[in-house]
């Protein structure tokens, strides 16, 4: 295999756009139509996420070890999606026809079989991580609903119960998917720590214009369904720590750190745990009163409600980095932080700003964003 | 056969031309808008990236076409359309049909999106406007009972022996002013109330009415 040659056939394909993905998945649809049934109505992020990958593997075509983690987890990953070994044989058919297609005469039997190798060490290392995956888990978890409560005008709390039991770590976080949205897949944060009875609880809220987010908060019934995908995540606790914590939760980020707040309390000797709760407006502090009592509960937890836009609220007030660097030193603290992107970021940087160092500093980096 | 277009020379791709950057123009000297040109640029780009398609169009039509001729030469008859050209064709019309669905799927999720926004406004507004009419009313209630409350201490006959007698009673008066206004403005809060739902009832009523109406009518037009 020239990679050279394979960086450049890929350039020029590329140049077409959108054309390429949509000539990919129409080609194989037609040629497979069972396989049109794991795929969302809506595939105009399917076709970003198809360029992205094969962007990303091309680049990386020369470099086997840094491309096999991305491939190992794209491979786990494509699991839930219910990506079968069969299938791969399909797409690299497709993926072939279509590269075919684009390249125009300057499609030759070399850079052709350039591409089959490539696709067939691509295909190999998914499938194999997809059947070391199998051995010790399912592909994904039937969920039942058995409660849905309204907190806030934009916020719910759903308990679920997975069949199998979901095993997890406090902090870690599952895709969900609704049959409300067929194959639109979202991450949410577990807000509990295990369980005996192996329940979860999510904190879900609405975003505008989100598709899953709307079917989440005001959607579900008891007795509904939904399917889990397996944990990810590195927002968990350093057990081998024995500082004290902040945490700063925005709005639902709120659910990692209450997971991680309760594993706390299953400590020998629990560190004290400052916990910062943050919301624009008093009502977006939905699970405040729940938290009152836990600090009620536990000497070693002490709660700080945080209003940002709402001068009649009781509590703190303040940007959220303002508030926190006001109420003290951190720098000999573990910090974990979780809520919307740009909170994180801000919060992050003053702490580390403050002395408090950054492997200490933990934060999960994907979710929030997605609607 | 080699078409003089694919030949392998250095062309300008629409990335070179999305990332094209100019310095900009010396302080004091005239130079264009920069969102003109930039907006310019992406239509280059979007303009570049339908010409490469339908160039590759062509080709494989070409390809197609001669593949045609070849293999019509040798059956002796000529096939208008193989197996091939139904393909492209059906991979084509499954592509429009994408295209439309994930344009609905962006078209309500952009609805979606502006409802939620302005409800979300609209929220805000109407709780804002509450907790300051809330205000007004209590600071009035607060400023008006306490001039009873001064009136009444002050009123002639509060002798030195009587204070505690008058400070209650101008307690009494601070507290029965403060309920008698904020009676007042409890009740056109809830006369208002009723008001907008006497409305709300009305407007139904009459929009329902001229829904039949125009059924009917669409009906008696429809049996012409």
């Amino acid at each position: 295999m020239d990679a050279l040659r394979l960086k450049d056939s890929f350039s020029k394909v590329v140049m077409h756009g959108d054309e390429v993905p949509l000539f990919f998945y129409s080609d194989l649809f037609i040629k497979h139509p069972e396989v049109r049934d794991l795929f969302p109505i809506s595939m105009r992020v399917q076709r970003e996420h198809l360029i992205g990958a094969l962007a990303q593997i091309v680049t990386q075509v020369d470099r086997v070890d840094e491309l096999g983690v991305f491939l190992q987890d794209l491979g786990r990953d494509h699991r839930k999606f219910g990506a079968l070994a069969e299938h791969y044989d399909a797409v690299g058919d497709s993926l072939l026809a279509t590269l075919a297609h684009f390249a125009g005469d300057a499609w030759t039997p070399e850079i052709a079989a350039d591409w089959t190798d490539a696709y067939r060490l691509v295909a190999d290392a998914m499938m194999a991580a997809a059947r070391a995956d199998e051995a010790s888990r399912p592909a994904c978890w039937q969920a039942t609903v058995i409660s849905c409560e309204r907190k806030a005008f934009d916020v719910s709390v759903l308990q679920v119960r997975p069949e199998p039991r979901l095993d997890f770590l406090p902090g870690q976080s599952v895709a969900i998917e609704t049959p409300q949205r067929p194959r639109l897949w979202r991450y949410y944060s577990i807000a509990n720590a295990p369980r005996q009875d192996g329940t979860l609880d999510f904190h879900v809220r609405l975003i505008d214009g989100g598709a899953v987010s709307i079917a989440l908060t005001y959607g579900q019934a008891v007795g509904d369904s939904l399917r889990l995908g397996p944990p990810v995540g590195v927002l968990t606790l350093d057990t081998t720590s024995r500082r004290d914590i902040l945490m700063v939760a925005g709005s639902t980020g709120l659910a990692p750190l209450k997971a991680i707040t309760q594993q706390v309390s299953g400590l020998a000797k629990p560190p004290h745990v400052h916990l910062f709760f943050c919301a624009k407006a008093a009502d977006g502090l939905y699970d405040l009163p729940s938290l009152e009592k836990l600090a009620a509960e536990y000497h070693w937890l002490t709660v700080v409600p945080t209003v940002t836009a709402d001068r009649r609220a009781n509590g703190e007030k303040g940007t959220i980095p303002d508030v926190v660097t006001r109420a003290g030193n951190w720098s000999g603290h573990d910090a974990y932080l979780a809520g919307p992107t740009e909170m994180v970021r801000d919060v992050s940087a003053r702490l580390a700003a403050g002395g408090t160092a950054r492997e200490r500093i933990h934060v999960e980096d994907f979710g929030w964003s997605e609607p | 056969m080699t078409l003089a277009w694919q030949q392998d020379q250095k062309r300008l791709t629409p990335d070179e031309v999305q990332a094209a950057t100019f310095p900009l123009s010396r302080l004091g000297r005239r130079g264009y808008d920069e969102e003109h040109v930039r907006e310019f640029l992406r239509e280059v780009e979007r303009e570049l990236v339908t010409l490469l398609n339908e160039k590759v169009s062509l080709w494989n039509e070409v390809e197609r076409l001669r593949k045609r001729i070849i293999t019509g030469m040798k059956q002796g008859d000529a096939v208008l359309f193989g197996r091939e050209d139904a393909h492209v064709h059906a991979v084509r019309i499954l592509s429009n049909a994408q295209l439309t669905a994930d344009r609905y799927v962006a078209d309500a999720q952009a609805y979606s999106h502006k409802l939620t926004e302005e409800a979300r406004t609209r929220r805000d507004e109407i709780l804002l406007e509450a907790q300051q009419h809330a205000d007004m009313v209590l600071e009035e209630a607060q400023s008006r009972a306490r001039q009873a409350a001064l009136a009444t201490l002050n009123a002639p006959g509060g002798q030195s022996v009587e204070t505690d007698r008058s400070a209650l009673k101008a307690e009494l008066a601070y507290l029965r002013t403060f309920g008698e206004v904020y009676r007042t403005h409890l009740r056109a809060y809830t006369e208002g109330m009723l008001r907008s739902i006497a409305e709300w009832e009305h407007n139904e009523a009459g929009a329902i009415a001229q829904a039949t109406a125009d059924a009917g009518n669409q009906f008696d037009t429809g049996r012409h």
